[in-house]
């Protein structure tokens, strides 16, 4: 671009290359082509097209859904291109790498030339050098060579340049430059789109997040931090108008068998312990457990209602005044039997059909183990028993649904961002300007060769230049 | 029970009355004189204005002040009535509000514009998106107009940045489609060598693509910011930065686009006609990203 005078330095100290297709042309092409814009808009228009895919076809479901909603024939094309997990496709990842390719290239071609003009500016330049700029003027002063560089010091340094002079037999060379971190600023982005992809790809590998299912009042070990969880409990806060104001869990981290943090942690506030993150995820009634429990016992041959009592989970109690003892051990919400395995089991997680598992005891001389449920209590008969038992209600055991993730790429994610806004702000803000004054003794006085480049706002520069070119003209001839 | 709502009305009618006047002011008649040549300064051409054209261009600026200060005034109103009824004093938490914010940053990023640069015609095209918001936020049906509580996962100190950050890159982005309306109407005026006087407060075509330019420069990065935030936010509410919900999707596919814009103005050829068409495509995306996805896409932003 517009870099002319450092691109000619380079290639004057890569020295004679050797002719033809010589591997240095080779990876010159091969730099330039990594480095291009044109690259870079490609990978932005088909990044931004094929993103798309994935927001209009739902991701990861099961095949049946995609079956039902686009046939078969699609489907097994959706499973060739990816399109049912388009973000972690091949193509896709690639066409990201790419774009750490392009940017990382992009850094390493043009970088050291902004470094270059950082630390130590080209003062001296030729005269052609100045009359091949796009923004040039040339200016006849009648003054001395000493005046004339006095003032065009002074209007740059006016204008915030950082000004620089040199005086060489007959002629004095002014330099003036403005706002580098423009381009620094557009380089720190650039490095930051790997740095933001290498943390995504850190956090995929050696991270983990899944969900679970937990219970009020119990504890789980979490084997990926070594440490227990306690569930203390469960609640949903209301707003006056009865929607929800928020969901509470009061978690305890249980490390090396001592309480070492409570927390209650809510949707936006997690609890965070040795880099593993329990969020509030969801909440709901528990399918295969309950609090408590009503049953309602009748009399056979009364065919009338002698006791009502309230069971807690998994505990034994005698009904009062009757040879019967009764215990709850087993809740499923959405009763279903598999007969092959014989086993009872929660078809979902809906409490759509209830029931309860007694262990029942009359005094030694009967004893069974019923189900009872709570929308058809006349289902089953216990033999020989001198009771009906009812399940007429029941307190459900809440559970709070837990994402636990842990993301060890997420610091390099949130460095990469803030090099992200940093780098786009300066870059959008400042752009990087250099003025080049060369006087040289003219005809009456002193003729001024003024030239400058940007390398973006052309139209602003051109404005500036033309500003500046009149300033020095009205300055000086006074 | 609603005071912001009648305050919001207002704006609504203040942006149409200062549209009508900046229509006006393009048609209002000038005294005979040439088009300004390409690359002229700008900034004399209130002096290119007639007695007419002078006094419309002020009265339209005038309203739109006014409306401004009122759409200021209505979203304060609705920060104190959510104050009382949800906890949060955020004006932005629902579309309507997102809308009437949006519209009120368009209005002000003009406003800024026209006491900058003394371009009255910017506003029959800037002010007429602002109204267009306003306006469809209005069309909205009463329930989503009301500061209903928010639901727990919005309910966070975040949705005070991320939300208004992103909605002001949004208008941004908003000035620049207008501009490049503009441009194209300028174009095809110059083109057809149309001396009507309709054209003779618009700015010369680089001006007017330098000033596009510039609106996208701002938005840009804005949304990067407003983007990242989101992904803070979500961090700390869905257990993970990114997700490919589609509405974050759809702001980084917006972000991409311009992306694409801001390098492409780097290469030769992407000033003028091809920047202007391509920023009222990027516009266009942005509206999808903004309403589409709501009403077509399922996902967790489908609040509203």
């Amino acid at each position: 671009m517009n870099d002319k005078p450092d691109a000619a330095s380079d290639m004057s100290a890569s020295g004679p290359s050797t002719s033809g297709l010589g591997w240095e042309e080779f990876s010159r092409e091969v730099v330039d082509f990594f480095a291009s814009i044109k690259l870079a808009m490609f990978l932005f228009i088909v990044l931004a097209m094929t993103a798309t895919i994935g927001t209009v076809i739902q991701q990861g479901e099961r095949p049946e859904t995609y079956v039902q909603e686009y046939g078969e024939e699609a489907y097994r094309w959706f499973l060739r291109l990816g399109f049912t997990d388009v973000y972690h496709t091949w193509w896709f990842t690639s066409l990201l790498g790419l774009l750490c390719v392009n940017s990382l290239t992009c850094f390493h071609k043009r970088f050291p030339s902004v470094w270059r003009s950082m630390r130590q500016d080209k003062v001296s330049v030729s005269l052609a050098f100045i009359q091949g700029m796009k923004q040039q003027a040339t200016l006849s002063i009648n003054q001395p060579k000493e005046t004339v560089a006095e003032s065009l010091v002074r209007i740059f340094a006016e204008k915030g340049y950082k000004v620089l002079a040199k005086s060489d037999p007959g002629e004095v060379t002014v330099y003036a430059t403005k706002g580098i971190m423009g381009r620094v600023g557009a380089h720190v982005a650039h490095l930051s789109a790997t740095v933001i992809v290498l943390g995504g790809l850190l956090g995929s590998y050696y991270g983990f997040s899944e969900f679970g299912v937990c219970l009020e009042g119990q504890t789980y070990h979490i084997p990926r931090g070594n440490f227990d969880l306690h569930v203390d409990k469960f609640w949903i806060d209301y707003h006056e108008n009865g929607s929800v104001k928020s969901y509470n869990s009061t978690l305890t981290v249980i490390d090396q068998g001592t309480p070492t943090m409570t927390k209650t942690i809510t949707v936006n506030d997690p609890l965070v312990y040795k880099g593993i993150w329990f969020y509030q995820s969801s909440y709901g009634d528990a399918w295969d457990q309950i609090e408590a429990a009503r049953i309602n016992v009748k009399d056979k041959t009364s065919d009338k209602v002698v006791a009502t009592v309230d069971l807690e989970w998994n505990k034994e109690k005698a009904v009062e005044g009757l040879p019967l003892k009764m215990k709850m051990t087993d809740f499923v919400a959405d009763f279903a039997f598999n007969s092959t395995e014989k086993k009872v089991f929660s078809k979902t997680a809906e409490h759509a059909n209830p029931a309860i598992r007694l262990a029942v005891d009359e005094r030694s001389t009967v004893q069974s183990t019923p189900w009872v449920f709570y929308h058809y209590p006349d289902l089953f008969e216990i033999k020989d028993s001198a009771y009906q038992f009812e399940f007429i209600g029941y307190q459900p055991k809440k559970f709070t649904g837990l994402q636990i993730a842990r993301n060890p790429g997420i610091m390099m994610v949130w460095i990469g961002c803030t090099m992200l806004v940093v780098g786009m702000t300066l870059s959008s803000l400042i752009y990087h300007r250099r003025l080049w004054a060369k006087i040289l003794p003219g005809e009456a006085g002193v003729t001024l060769h003024l030239g400058g480049t940007t390398h973006k706002s052309q139209i602003d520069f051109q404005k500036e230049f033309r500003k500046l070119t009149e300033k020095i003209q009205t300055k000086t001839s006074s | 029970m609603m005071r912001s709502l009648f305050l919001f009305d207002m704006t609504f009618w203040l942006y149409l009355a200062a549209l009508g006047l900046y229509v006006a002011y393009l048609f209002a008649k000038r005294p005979a004189m040439q088009m300004a040549p390409a690359g002229h300064p700008i900034g004399d051409l209130e002096d290119r204005d007639g007695a007419w054209a002078t006094q419309l261009g002020q009265v339209a600026t005038l309203v739109t002040v006014f409306g401004w200060v009122l759409n200021t005034m209505a979203l304060m109103t609705r920060a104190f009535e959510r104050m009382e009824h949800s906890g949060t004093f955020a004006p932005w938490s629902n579309q309507f509000e997102a809308m009437a914010y949006v519209s009120w940053a368009i209005i002000l990023g003009y406003v800024l514009l026209e006491f900058r640069y003394r371009i009255k015609a910017v506003g029959a095209f800037v002010v007429g998106i602002g109204f267009i918001a306003m306006g469809a936020a209005s069309l909205l049906p009463y329930r989503y107009q009301t500061a209903e509580p928010l639901v727990p996962a919005l309910n966070s100190y975040w949705i005070y940045i991320h939300v208004s950050v992103t909605l002001t890159s949004y208008a941004a982005f908003a000035m620049a489609g207008g501009l490049g309306l503009m441009y194209l109407f300028k174009e095809r005026a110059v083109n057809r060598g149309s001396q009507s006087r309709f054209y003779a407060a618009f700015p010369d075509l680089e001006t007017i693509d330098e000033l596009g330019y510039k609106a996208i420069m701002l938005g840009f990065p804005l949304l990067a910011f407003g983007i990242i935030l989101g992904a803070m936010w979500a961090n700390y509410a869905w257990g993970g930065y990114w997700s490919w919900d589609p509405k974050e999707t759809w702001s980084l596919i917006v972000w991409l686009i311009y992306g694409a814009y801001i390098h492409a103005r780097m290469t030769r050829g992407w000033e003028g006609h091809k920047a202007a068409i391509y920023a009222i495509f990027g516009f266009l995306m942005v509206i999808f990203c903004f309403w589409g996805v709501n009403f077509l896409l399922s996902g967790l932003h489908a609040y509203a």
